[in-house]
């Protein structure tokens, strides 16, 4: 069967999903949108991955927890995933001494009904693929990467795509012969 | 609306980054630290890029800051970035040679601007007078001592001094992407010194 994510190029789905925003007892809980970062003319980077309560997902949420700051100063939103649900995400955030201090929402997505029309839904066990996506503030999917359950991300590879994609030279020593000026 | 993170102070972030006092003064800084002026995110970005090149390790970058520094003669960046430097393991001759570096090609950056503006051959040829003897067998090494030879040249705007040491850099086995850099490097440390 063929094997295909929604990717570069794409609208992102549309999606309202419950997440986890706080430990803060009444607070916890906000439903995010596919339209939030459009509203807020922003980026929206979000990265899943497969199971809450397991080894390699904490080191890679606290390294983007590190450079949630770097992600808001390229006006980019950062959002974790998984098919978890939103009492599991607060139950690991409660646990895990790295994740308590979160600066993002995890994103619940427990019916799996986004990952599954992203296409990144690992066939076996109905979890997410570690899966990054960077969208840009019109909604359009631009860049993915996806990797093999066990293998980690570079977050600083995520920033450095970022930063190409957001490239603005718009100084007149770089234009060429036909491009619309600043003008 | 969704409760985004709030980004903290841009200003406060970018000092702790360049190891300045969290309390440093700078007019300008303030000016637009006060706005919340979209040019300190970028400025606090580039300035992570640029010291973080692929052809130019941590150390060594830098040190090209330091040679920014030296150049616009600001004491308090100059004291800030030998810190990092020597956290790298940079040492006092590394930075004296750096100093000396940088004055050194403030002399050529002038005398040979001149000679290259005028192009007669009477100052072509007649003996420069200047005394180079740092450049023959740099602590830092040749490749490197040109590299920062030649950012310092890009600074002050000496096309003949740019071009001749973006060749000795070459003929010492650095390579384009890795001048290019160097550059960079140059172009955004003179944007920050030029604030503060």
């Amino acid at each position: 069967m063929k094997n295909t994510i929604v990717s570069v190029g794409s609208k992102f789905p549309e999606f309202k999903k419950i997440s986890v925003v706080s430990l803060e007892k009444g607070n916890e809980f906000y439903d995010i949108t596919s339209e939030d970062h459009i509203n807020a003319e922003k980026w929206m980077v979000m990265f899943w991955w497969p199971k809450d309560f397991t080894f390699v997902c904490p080191t890679e949420i606290a390294e983007f927890n590190r450079k949630t700051s770097d992600f808001a100063d390229r006006d980019a939103i950062l959002i974790g995933a998984s098919t978890d649900s939103e009492n599991v995400h607060l139950a690991w955030r409660k646990n895990h001494d790295d994740l308590r201090d979160l600066q993002f929402p995890m994103l619940a997505d427990t019916s799996k009904s986004l990952a599954e029309e992203l296409g990144i839904l690992e066939a076996n066990e109905k979890i997410a693929y570690r899966a990054t996506y960077i969208v840009d503030p019109q909604g359009i999917i631009r860049w993915v990467s996806v990797n093999d359950l066990s293998v980690g991300r570079n977050v600083d590879e995520v920033l450095r795509v970022l930063d190409a994609l957001q490239t603005d030279e718009l100084c007149p020593c770089n234009w060429v012969k036909g491009e619309a000026t600043l003008a | 609306m969704y409760p985004f993170a709030a980004t903290g102070n841009t200003k406060d972030s970018l000092y702790k980054e360049i190891n300045l006092p969290a309390d440093f003064e700078s007019v300008l800084m303030n000016k637009l630290a006060a706005l919340d002026h979209r040019y300190l995110k970028d400025l606090k970005i580039n300035i992570g890029n640029v010291l973080k090149s692929q052809n130019i390790n941590r150390k060594e970058a830098l040190l090209i800051a330091l040679s920014v520094a030296v150049n616009e003669k600001n004491t308090a960046l100059i004291s800030a970035i030998e810190e990092l430097a020597a956290a790298e393991g940079a040492d006092e001759k590394e930075f004296a040679e750096v100093t000396a570096c940088v004055s050194l090609m403030n002399a050529n950056n002038v005398f040979y601007r001149f000679r290259h503006f005028m192009d007669k051959e009477f100052y072509n040829n007649a003996p420069a007078g200047i005394k180079m003897s740092i450049m023959v067998n740099p602590v830092l090494g040749k490749e490197f001592f040109e590299l920062l030879s030649l950012v310092v040249s890009a600074l002050n705007g000496c096309e003949m001094c740019v071009t001749s040491h973006e060749q000795s850099v070459l003929n010492h086995g650095g390579t384009q992407a890795r001048i290019f850099d160097a550059v960079r490097i140059g172009a955004v440390f003179k944007s920050f010194t030029v604030l503060i």
